[in-house]
């Protein structure tokens, strides 16, 4: 569960003060798969940022499960985002040395899991996201369907609590975007896994089970489908 | 382990993702420790080969003298021989060489030259300095021989051959008169031009009777236990009288020749930290490229959960495998070079062969096989890798995830 009370975010852009967030509450429960929407600007990343403990909110609380996360140390905060969070950012972000195999790997070596355990998942992973036979692979032999596929395996690899993804579907065509979809909400569906997206993409709030719309860094408006 | 192995992955993949530049700042490294390895050698062989010729193949590292000797090196200040039997079987002294050293003027058919008269104990200098190996040409001396060996620069001077007679005339102790007639029968190289042109080699006995010094000598030549003439220096002054007898060093004996390395070793230095500076710039180019091309990459690692701390020993480990790599080609190709001219030394000639002479040195540059240089050097560079990447360190602990990624 995600709690977040009163949350704003002022940024400092030269003498000016742009206010990102104001007053925000909310609560995201296990097993949503949420669509944060809203025009470019409207606070959408930052928001997610917050959730995802990159930023710090200029005021309030957010509190994954029983951990206030704005308060802790910067050490500590990496340490959780690992074992916590997964992230899916729009360009993908994979280590560009690694292969598939070893990027979705890689979160559970820095988890420090045994290797039998790392090679089952990291194979049930990409299996999961239909790339199995793309294990070897690096990054620029990819197609972009296929990295944000590895990312989603990447993601998820680590066994987090929710999965943060930042205009996943932004850079890829059309049937990649819609394969990738499915894949999510198949997770969503079968593991119960906790999808919240900030997007634009139209297919991407077709599929979402509650819809966030931000506008000027406030709520505008929050269902569920 | 594991772990650790991807560490190592990363950082060695990292290495191949931009070729160029990896060869650019492993060649920097391969040139500084070439130059920085061939200049030390080329300056400690030297070094070593002018203490060889003056101080290890004549002088000694340590001498005893009756007091007084070295300032006013006349024959009355000689000390008698069994001052020293306490030092038998001192365990940081290997040798003890009675000598006499004494002036004379030598004169053959009309030519006459002031030269240094060095009286030797024949049996003991024979495995010690083992001057009978300089002998260029006809023979060493023999114990009870009535003979001498000049140097070769003597010998041209005054124009000897061997079995020629010179005539020696000088001031014997305590003001007796000092004369004999000895016939050459060899010529030595001593290695020094300047003691070449002035050193005739006698027999001790010989010597003792030409000055009247029986059973005395003016100079004890020390031989420390492993060339630690320092232990044997300190050693010497605890058991000798020292109120009659004077111990020193070859840095005090010699003091022009200590200066001279001295102030080569500084301008050396001060070359190496000028090479040091540029590579530490090239480095730093490398360190300050690596840590602003992957300021985006590290914010997503960060992101991700990976601690900063993993972060900076992947990029430590990735310069330090550079440095590694180009340490280890630059001994290795350096390495043939040292023993080549270890073996072959550079001969100066000329201008400089005339310099470094009127000096008193051999013209002769060999350089030095101590594995300490290479070591020392190769150290610098891995301080250097060190140094520079605190840049790196300083740089990824002040990552903020998000300004990285959005950069």
């Amino acid at each position: 569960m995600i709690y977040i009370q009163n949350i704003s975010k002022t940024y400092q852009s030269g003498i000016i003060q742009v206010k990102a967030l104001q007053n925000i509450n909310l609560t995201i429960k296990k097993g949503e798969f949420t669509a944060i929407v809203g025009p470019s600007g409207s606070g959408k990343t930052t928001l997610l940022n917050l959730i995802g403990g990159l930023d710090s909110p200029s005021h309030g609380i957010i509190k994954i499960d029983q951990t206030d996360i704005t308060s802790l140390p910067e050490n500590d905060l990496i340490d959780f985002r690992l074992h916590h969070i997964g992230f899916v950012f729009q360009s993908y972000n994979l280590i560009p040395v690694l292969t598939a195999k070893e990027n979705v790997e890689f979160l559970m070596l820095l988890q420090k899991k045994e290797e039998d355990q790392r090679n089952e998942r990291t194979i049930q992973l990409l299996k999961a996201v239909g790339l199995e036979n793309q294990i070897h692979k690096k990054p620029n032999e990819m197609s972009g369907g296929q990295q944000q596929r590895v990312a989603v395996a990447r993601a998820l690899a680590s066994k987090p609590d929710f999965i943060l993804a930042d205009e996943p579907t932004a850079n890829l065509d059309s049937s990649s975007a819609e394969n990738l979809l499915d894949i999510m909400f198949k997770l969503n569906q079968k593991e119960k896994m906790t999808f919240i997206f900030s997007t634009h993409d139209s297919r991407v709030i077709a599929k979402a089970q509650r819809i966030i719309t931000i506008d000027d860094g406030q709520i505008i408006n929050d269902y569920y489908r | 382990m594991l772990y650790h192995s991807m560490i190592f992955k990363l950082a060695w993949r990292n290495i191949f993702r931009n070729k160029r530049r990896s060869l650019i700042t492993i060649s920097s490294i391969i040139f500084a420790v070439i130059f920085s390895v061939l200049m030390r050698s080329l300056q400690h062989g030297a070094y070593d080969n002018m203490l060889k010729n003056i101080v290890g193949n004549y002088q000694g590292y340590v001498q005893v003298h009756y007091k007084g000797f070295w300032d006013e090196k006349t024959i009355d200040n000689s000390f008698y021989i069994h001052d020293l039997d306490t030092l038998e079987r001192n365990k940081y002294i290997q040798y003890i060489n009675p000598r006499i050293e004494g002036y004379a003027l030598a004169s053959f058919k009309k030519e006459s030259k002031p030269v240094i008269v060095l009286g030797i104990d024949l049996a003991k200098e024979r495995h010690t300095i083992q001057l009978q190996n300089k002998v260029i040409k006809g023979s060493f001396i023999q114990e009870n021989e009535e003979g001498i060996i000049i140097g070769k620069g003597l010998q041209k001077i005054m124009n000897l051959q061997i079995n020629d007679s010179l005539v020696f005339l000088s001031q014997g102790y305590q003001g007796s008169l000092a004369s004999g007639i000895y016939p050459v029968v060899g010529i030595i190289d001593l290695k020094t031009p300047e003691l070449n042109k002035r050193t005739v080699i006698m027999n001790l006995n010989q010597t003792q009777t030409f000055f009247g010094l029986e059973n005395m000598a003016t100079t004890a030549v020390i031989g420390p236990v492993n060339g630690d003439w320092e232990k044997a220096e300190f050693e010497l002054n605890q058991v000798l009288d020292t109120q009659n007898l004077e111990v020193m060093n070859w840095q005090e004996m010699l003091p022009e020749l200590k200066q001279l390395i001295t102030v080569d070793r500084a301008g050396g230095t001060f070359v190496l930290i000028i090479l040091y500076s540029i590579l530490t710039f090239s480095l730093f180019g490398t360190v300050l490229m690596l840590a602003e091309e992957r300021n985006f990459e590290f914010g997503v690692l960060i992101a991700l959960g990976m601690a900063k701390s993993k972060i900076i020993q992947t990029t430590i480990l990735e310069t330090l495998i550079m440095a590694l790599v180009g340490v280890l080609s630059g001994l290795i190709i350096t390495l043939p070079i040292v023993i080549y001219f270890n073996i072959f030394p550079i001969n100066l000639s000329g201008q400089m062969q005339e310099v470094v002479e009127q000096f008193g040195f051999e013209a002769l540059l060999p350089t030095s096989l101590d594995p300490k240089i290479s070591l020392t050097q190769a150290a610098i560079v891995f301080l250097i890798v060190l140094l520079v990447n605190s840049y790196s360190i300083i740089k990824i602990r002040r990552i903020n995830p998000t300004k990285a990624m959005r950069s």
